[in-house]
């Protein structure tokens, strides 16, 4: 979209670049708190893609909108949320509705996230003569990695070489005949191969024959004194400002995290503008013992290395300081912004402040697999790396019938990796449809193969070279909440544990954790890995919270709201 | 026996099998008079880790459609009703907790003359049995609670009911239990019940418990429990569905029901409207986990906003599924004469609200004390003749 577009926030005007999310416009106007929850502390944007819940507002009287998913396409009037807000008399309210009344669609691949790995999955299954139709929450085709910009092209930089090469991989797919749908939100995962989603404010029942599943990661919590104020955000939620609306979080940053998207942050802001002041990284410097590592990385994938090296110059030049083995202990609002409280990984030892507008921690992912979860779709859990791991045989198909799942949401990570897998899924899933695949398709497909693994032993060597302890309970204090969404403490969860309790579901019930909007997606694997840790037990995939539908809240006039 | 005695504990007075609000709140009151008790509860969503915190009196027009041969158990069990939420009131004071009760009263609307005759003939009938109700027409609803669809024409109000927050309530129950030295012994399953020598043997997936007394307090679970000691319990499974929206200012007072759909909606002390009313569930995969289905949340909800149009623009965040448990209508409360030493604890349908009075009858009868009420319609030796 082009132009400029004046929306109404708390009455006073604001100019929003035509396309941009909400946030991003409130957020380059200096405004960072955006509703105060139950204990009137102020909240702002976090996660910015949808996940968190915390960058709530209110858009023309509707309440608990999340701005980082709202798009700026009219003049808007906005209002701050606050907790519990009273209702405003409604009309006469819908009908009531069965679920014989609602829309049905019945492709017969349906891919759920139009990231790398959705969409090449859907180019493959096209290819090989299936009907697709890709369907993801957020306004573009994209995903992470491939985010486009929704704003200019006036008077702002170029699209990059990422940007283009998504935005040729979206084209591919439209130019085959693949449907993709954006701004539909899949909230439900029902047995077998039956999702519900929300499309502009409409309810669809998708049934198709077979479904991949390619809903990508969000980034972990870090439950430290002060995460949760207005100002410090994840690493995406700043990239995702500066990629598909060209804003900056602030004018003077801190990213602080584990692995090498946090580089690439500082060097995208710091050629926006930004002044970062450093770069933290939990991980040591490398050394020596990790040249193995390098050399594989290199060898693997020498562009990606060659795209780190140009990050470190531009940091460089920019006057960031690189902080090895470094993490972020503490946070404190101050009356010109944030402070933030550096110490060594290990938790103790001297300690470096830093005063900023905005911190970006990126402390690594938790793969988005609830709807795998809800399907049934078993999980390993995977020590090494921390998460949950999708089962899958080579070809993607879960242990449930007619479901595949590719890409970050199986806890395998990596862009490249993700698009070479697609080709496979895709493929794959064609193929159990009773399509047929040509030899060149099939030679597609080895290629695939063979870049998967080369990027696999990329992203092996990549989290050799970065690994770093991880998160500790020991830098929360009993204040520090552990669960954003109702603001449960450390504290209270120590009080919980206390009484004899040892199952999760049962300190859930006893102390809210995990029951807000958010699904406990941030407090869940916290407290789960506290939990083995205090009673020497493994964690698995039923050792967190069941998982529940809605997977993203849903509006009850979006279920009553027909055709 | 097989394998070892289990690690907690090998020999006990009573084993009381599942740790919902009525094993709990049973194992609490024996453990209060100085009987050694250990509570087995194997972790699954019971009906008390799922249920709503209504506090039901009025019969249940859901249950009356559903079970109408059911229909004079119930009238049966009717007194018992606001006696039980009168005992509710009495533990949250005993327990110096706060459960979040609140005695609203509840109404159950109607849309339609037929709907609101069917009540008034409802109503009559329950003043006989003792309940405080009566009918109100649209404009004195609209005086005490100003918020209904035009589509509600009136309600039947019954000042006995209310609700409260059963995550409250469990916890504080949980703490109490703990208190008075209970032993409890959560997330293993308990069976077989054998019996040997003038005394049970409980099997669990960690060792074997000794036991004077088992008490099967596991809802539909007892079903199973009792046929290997031969005695047959007719406990089903009923996988329920719930709803809960995120939080808003308070609106809703009253615990709302209809005359002729299946809902029942009300507002926690958290803000948050929590919408229910028995729409099924069903119990999936290999570990027959209760499991929300599409049809029961869009149903149930869309009607809610029928109902209360304002609420339409919440969210729904949450679904979850429990296990109630059916039987006939009536508590199943007492000795088994079959099998001395052993007892049943299961309550009537609106399960939750009657708990806490079903455990006191129970340990009552346990204690060899004479309880309260008359127990003899309860009586789990019904079942024999059948
Ligand atoms: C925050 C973040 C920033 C990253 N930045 C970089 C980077 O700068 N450089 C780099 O090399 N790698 C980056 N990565 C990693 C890289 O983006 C991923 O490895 C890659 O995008 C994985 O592709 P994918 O297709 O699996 O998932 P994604 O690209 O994450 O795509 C998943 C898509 O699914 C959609 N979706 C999820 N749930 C639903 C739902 N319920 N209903 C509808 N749609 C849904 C999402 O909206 C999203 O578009 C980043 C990852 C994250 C999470
Ligand atoms: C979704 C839902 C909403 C409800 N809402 C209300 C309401 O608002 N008001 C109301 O009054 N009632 C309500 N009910 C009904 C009420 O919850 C139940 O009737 C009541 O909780 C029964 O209590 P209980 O202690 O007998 O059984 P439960 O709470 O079901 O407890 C039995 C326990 O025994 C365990 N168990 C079973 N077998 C074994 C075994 N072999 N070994 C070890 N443990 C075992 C189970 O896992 C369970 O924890 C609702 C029920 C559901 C499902
Ligand atoms: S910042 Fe919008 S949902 Fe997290």
């Amino acid at each position: 979209m082009t132009g400029t577009i004046t929306i109404d926030f708390e009455g006073t005007p604001v100019e929003a670049r035509a396309g941009e999310s909400l946030a991003a416009a409130l957020t380059a106007h200096g405004v960072n708190v955006f509703r105060t929850t139950r204990c009137a502390a102020e909240r702002g944007l976090f996660c910015g893609m949808g996940v968190c819940q915390d960058c709530l507002v209110e858009v023309d009287g509707k309440p608990n909108q999340r701005a980082c998913m709202t798009k700026v396409d009219r003049p808007l009037t906005v209002r701050r949320e606050a907790h519990a807000r009273p209702l405003m008399p409604a009309g006469q309210g819908r009908p009531p509705v069965t679920i014989g009344d609602v829309e049905v669609r019945t492709p017969e691949l349906l891919v759920i996230g139009a990231g790398p790995g959705g969409l090449s999955a859907a180019i493959a299954a096209r290819k090989a003569g299936a009907e697709v139709l890709v369907v993801d929450e957020r306004s573009q085709a994209g995903g992470q990695y491939f985010k486009q910009l929704s704003v200019g092209p006036e008077g702002i930089s170029a699209p990059d070489a990422q940007h283009r090469e998504g935005a040729a991989l979206i084209e591919t797919a439209v130019g085959l005949g693949i449907e993709i749908t954006s701004g539909v939100t899949v909230w439900g995962a029902f047995e077998p191969n039956e999702y519900a989603a929300t499309a502009e404010g409409r309810t669809l029942r998708l049934l198709p024959k077979a479904a991949i599943i390619a809903t990508g990661a969000y980034e972990r919590g870090w439950p430290v004194p002060g995460w949760t104020l207005p100002g410090v955000m994840t690493t995406g939620a700043a990239q995702t400002l500066w990629r598909t609306a060209r804003r900056l979080p602030g004018e003077t940053v801190l990213v602080a995290g584990n692995g090498p998207l946090n580089l690439q942050l500082a060097a995208e802001l710091i050629e926006g503008g930004a002044r970062v002041v450093a770069v933290v990284e939990a991980a040591e410097r490398p050394s020596v013992t990790k040249v193995g590592a390098l050399a594989s990385m290199a060898l693997a994938s020498p562009a990606l290395i060659r795209d780190g090296l140009r990050y470190h110059a531009v940091r460089r030049s920019g006057g960031a300081a690189m902080i090895y083995g470094s993490i972020v202990a503490g946070v404190e609002k101050t009356a010109r912004g944030l402070s933030v409280r550096l110490l060594p990984a290990s938790g103790s030892g001297e300690e470096i402040r830093f005063e900023v507008d905005a911190l970006c921690l990126g402390y690594g992912f938790e793969p988005s697999n609830e709807l795998l979860r809800a399907l049934g779709c078993g999980h390993d859990f995977d020590p090494v790396r921390r998460q949950l791991v999708t089962r899958r045989d080579a070809d993607g198909l879960t242990d449930v019938a007619g479901v595949y799942a590719l890409g970050d949401c199986t806890g395998l990570g990596g862009a490249r990796a993700a698009l070479a897998e697609g080709v496979l899924v895709g493929l794959a899933a064609a193929r159990a449809l009773g399509h047929t695949t040509s030899a060149g398709l099939d030679a597609e497909a080895r290629r695939a193969r063979s870049h998967l693994a080369r990027h696999r032993r990329f992203q092996q060597a990549l989290w050799t070279l970065y690994a770093a302890l991880a998160y500790s309970a020991a830098l929360a204090t009993p204040e520090t909440l552990i669960c954003r969404c109702e603001e449960v403490t450390f504290g209270q969860i120590e009080e919980a544990l206390g009484e004899e309790m040892q199952l999760i579901g049962a300190v859930k019930r006893r102390t809210r954790v995990g029951m807000g909007r958010c699904q406990g997606r941030y407090c869940a694997p916290v407290l789960d890995a506290l939990l083995a840790e205090r009673f020497g037990r493994a964690r698995d995939e039923f050792t967190g919270f069941a998982p529940r539908v809605p997977v993203k809240p849903v509006a009850i006039e979006d279920l009553a709201r027909l055709g | 026996m097989t394998g070892a005695a289990h690690p907690l504990v090998g020999d006990i007075d009573v084993a009381v099998i599942g740790g919902g609000i009525v094993g709990s709140c049973l194992a609490g009151f024996l453990a209060e008079d100085g009987v050694g008790v250990a509570l087995i509860d194997n972790g699954r969503i019971g009906g008390s880790n799922a249920n709503a915190g209504s506090l039901h009196v009025q019969m249940q027009s859901r249950f009356m459609r559903l079970y109408p041969q059911n229909v004079p158990g119930m009238e049966r069990q009717l007194p018992l009703y606001p006696k039980a939420v009168a005992f509710w009131q009495a533990m949250q004071a005993r327990l110096g907790a706060d459960f979040d009760l609140k005695m609203t009263g509840g109404l159950m609307v109607a849309e339609s003359r037929d709907q609101l005759d069917f009540l008034e003939i409802k109503a009559r009938r329950e003043r006989e049995l003792g309940l405080d109700v009566d009918i109100l027409d649209r404009t004195a609803l609209d005086r005490i609670a100003p918020y209904f669809g035009p589509a509600v024409v009136g309600a039947e109000i019954c000042a006995n009911e209310g609700k409260l927050n059963p995550l409250l309530a469990n916890a504080a129950i949980r703490r109490w239990v703990i208190e008075k030295g209970v032993v409890l012994i959560e997330g293993e399953s308990a069976g077989p019940v054998r019996r040997e020598q003038q005394r049970f043997i409980v099997e669990t997936g960690n060792g074997w418990i000794k036991a004077g007394r088992v008490v099967l307090a596991a809802a539909s679970g007892s079903k199973a429990l009792a046929a290997e000691l031969g005695v047959a319990i007719p406990a089903e499974p009923e996988p329920l569905h719930m709803n809960i929206t995120e939080a808003v200012a308070p609106l809703i007072g009253h615990l709302i029901q209809h005359a002729d759909r299946m809902i029942t909606l009300k507002q926690f002390g958290t803000g948050q409207i929590v919408i229910g009313g028995g729409w099924p569930a069903h119990l999936a995969g290999a570990r027959r986990h209760p499991t929300v289905e599409l049809a029961s949340l869009v149903a149930n909800a869309t009607l809610a906003q029928h109902i209360v149009p304002r609420i339409a623009s919440l969210r729904i965040i949450r679904t979850w599924a429990g296990i109630n448990t059916s039987v006939d209508g009536k508590g199943v409360l007492g000795p088994i004469g079959r099998v001395p030493g052993l007892f049943a604890a299961i309550p009537g349908d609106a399960g939750y609200t009657l708990g806490p009075l079903s455990a006191r009858l129970v340990a009552d009868m346990m204690l060899g004390r004479q309880p309260n009420e008359d127990v003899s319609p309860f009586s789990p030796d019904r079942f024999e003749a059948a």
